[in-house]
């Protein structure tokens, strides 16, 4: 398993000094109070990987792995490890930089404040993963970019179309509760979320035949 | 003799294609060949055989353990190159160096060094600098660093020049004089195997023609020519395959010296396996 996660780290290492450059980015706006970009570094941590898949398939990768020991499944295990690695490096990375930052800009550590948008941030892109890489597993990566471009668009309008008819307020009231626990239950879904695309991912690919 | 590969009835289905009742057998420290024209099924054995196919019927024993129960204990000792099936480009030897010793047990470093020094290989290069032929020897310096008991190799020589496709040959030569390793190596190229294989597997259509060792078949079979009067008088039994040209016939036999004996036709040739693999392809029966 070691191994698959270490390719698939050398394969996506020369995006590394990007996210480095975007890090140094994120730091010099903060301090300038200007714009906040800190939700674009765990995106682009997926955004990376889903790269490294169009590489895989370019060399026709997973036939090859499929040749390795237990190599169907420590493919996918060690994609969604690699992904959730960089994802979380990233974060803590870009958390300690907003604690500063904050500090620095007005003597006093918003925690609260900070916490949230990096929880939120990296649930939204565990929330892309868990949709993508079952896609991509599923149809290839060339086919999954049309899938997941279907299941936004999907997901838009049948919210759009909820707001419409269903009075939210009363539903979002009655959770109110919940807010205390709002960082504890992201963990708890995006864990459970994680989870359940790994397991999805991973009867697809032990079935697929390249 | 033990045998290493054991393939029985393998039966696949794709539209527009079947891999008909495939069955042979590889004795341990051998190398068999499989040709066959592109499309004949000789890959979709090896991937049946390596379970990138999952879904086929029949029955696939590598060291004697079933292929299915005991994928990961038989992949450790197998070593594969694939037709243009690999590692990402983008990457370098010393990252496969790094990848393979997180995935075999027995993944040797120093060979796998050895080798990139011995085929010239830059170990920090990515592979897309790297030319056809190198890139196939580095898939071959993959494939025999952890000690492998059994190599199956896909067209390891196809697309190489003839100088790369000779010392890719020197290659697997020196390997089974060094190691008690068995080989199954499908090419279309025959005259690559036979110099080296010991036994010959011919698929043709999805169905295996013929499996015998290249001894029997380069010794034994010959190609009679005769005219036309001559082949009417051949009985159907002696003969294989014929294919008309415009002077002479020229006849598929089993058995040059008892057709020698039977039949008072002068012109026997030595086959090749290009020849016989045209003759069983576009001869008539």
């Amino acid at each position: 398993m070691i191994g698959f996660i270490k390719k698939d780290l050398a394969m996506i290492k020369s995006n590394f000094k990007l996210l480095g450059v975007l890090i140094v980015i994120y730091a010099i706006m903060g301090l300038m109070e200007k714009m906040d970009i800190s939700f674009i570094l765990p995106f682009m941590c997926v955004m990376i990987m889903i790269s490294s898949f169009s590489y895989d398939n370019y060399n026709k990768w997973d036939a090859y792995s499929i040749s390795l020991p237990n190599g169907r499944k420590n493919s996918v295990k060690s994609k969604y490890i690699t992904t959730l690695l960089m994802t979380f490096i990233v974060s803590i990375i870009t958390t300690i930089l907003s604690f500063i930052i904050s500090y620095i800009n007005t003597q006093s550590i918003n925690y609260e404040q900070i916490l949230v948008t990096m929880f939120g941030t990296v649930f939204g892109t565990l929330l892309v993963l868990t949709i993508m890489y079952p896609i991509i597993y599923k149809l290839g990566v060339e086919k999954a970019r049309i899938g997941i471009f279907l299941i936004v668009f999907g997901i838009v309008i049948i919210g759009s179309l909820l707001a419409n008819f269903v009075d939210l307020s009363n539903i979002l009231k009655a959770l109110a509760f919940l807010e205390d626990y709002l960082i504890i239950i992201l963990i708890l879904v995006a864990i459970i979320m994680v989870y359940v695309s790994y397991k999805i991912s991973e009867k697809i690919y032990l079935k697929k035949e390249f | 003799m033990e045998n290493i590969l054991e393939v029985k009835n393998l039966t696949k289905t794709f539209p527009g294609f079947e891999l008909k009742n495939v069955s042979f057998t590889l004795p341990k420290g051998m190398i068999m060949g499989i040709i066959g024209e592109n499309g004949s099924g000789k890959t979709t054995t090896i991937k049946s055989i390596l379970n990138i196919y999952t879904k086929y019927s029949g029955e696939i024993k590598i060291f004697g353990l079933d292929n299915h129960k005991n994928d990961k204990e038989i992949k450790e000792n197998i070593g594969v190159v694939l037709d243009d099936m690999f590692f990402p480009e983008i990457l370098t030897p010393n990252d496969i160096n790094n990848t393979m010793q997180g995935i075999y047990k027995n993944w040797d470093s120093k060979m796998f060094n050895d080798y990139l020094k011995e085929f010239s290989l830059a170990p920090n290069k990515q592979i897309k600098t790297f030319s056809k032929g190198m890139r196939k020897k580095l898939e071959i310096a993959t494939a025999l660093s952890h000690h492998p008991k059994l190599l199956i190799l896909d067209e390891p020589t196809s697309g190489l020049d003839p100088v790369a496709r000779a010392e890719v040959i020197q290659i697997f030569q020196s390997i089974l004089e060094k190691d008690e390793c068995s080989i199954l190596l499908s090419s279309h190229i025959t005259t690559d195997l036979e110099h080296i294989a010991d036994y010959i597997t011919f698929i043709n259509n999805g169905e295996i023609v013929l499996s015998k060792t290249t001894n029997d078949l380069l010794d034994n079979y010959g190609i009679a020519k005769c005219t036309k009067n001559e082949f009417k008088d051949i009985a159907k039994q002696d003969y294989i395959k014929y294919k008309k040209s415009k002077y002479e016939y020229e006849v598929l036999v089993p058995n040059k010296k008892e057709f020698k004996t039977k039949y008072n036709i002068s012109v026997i040739d030595k086959i090749t396996l290009d020849d016989l693999m045209v003759l069983m392809i576009k001869g008539e029966e």
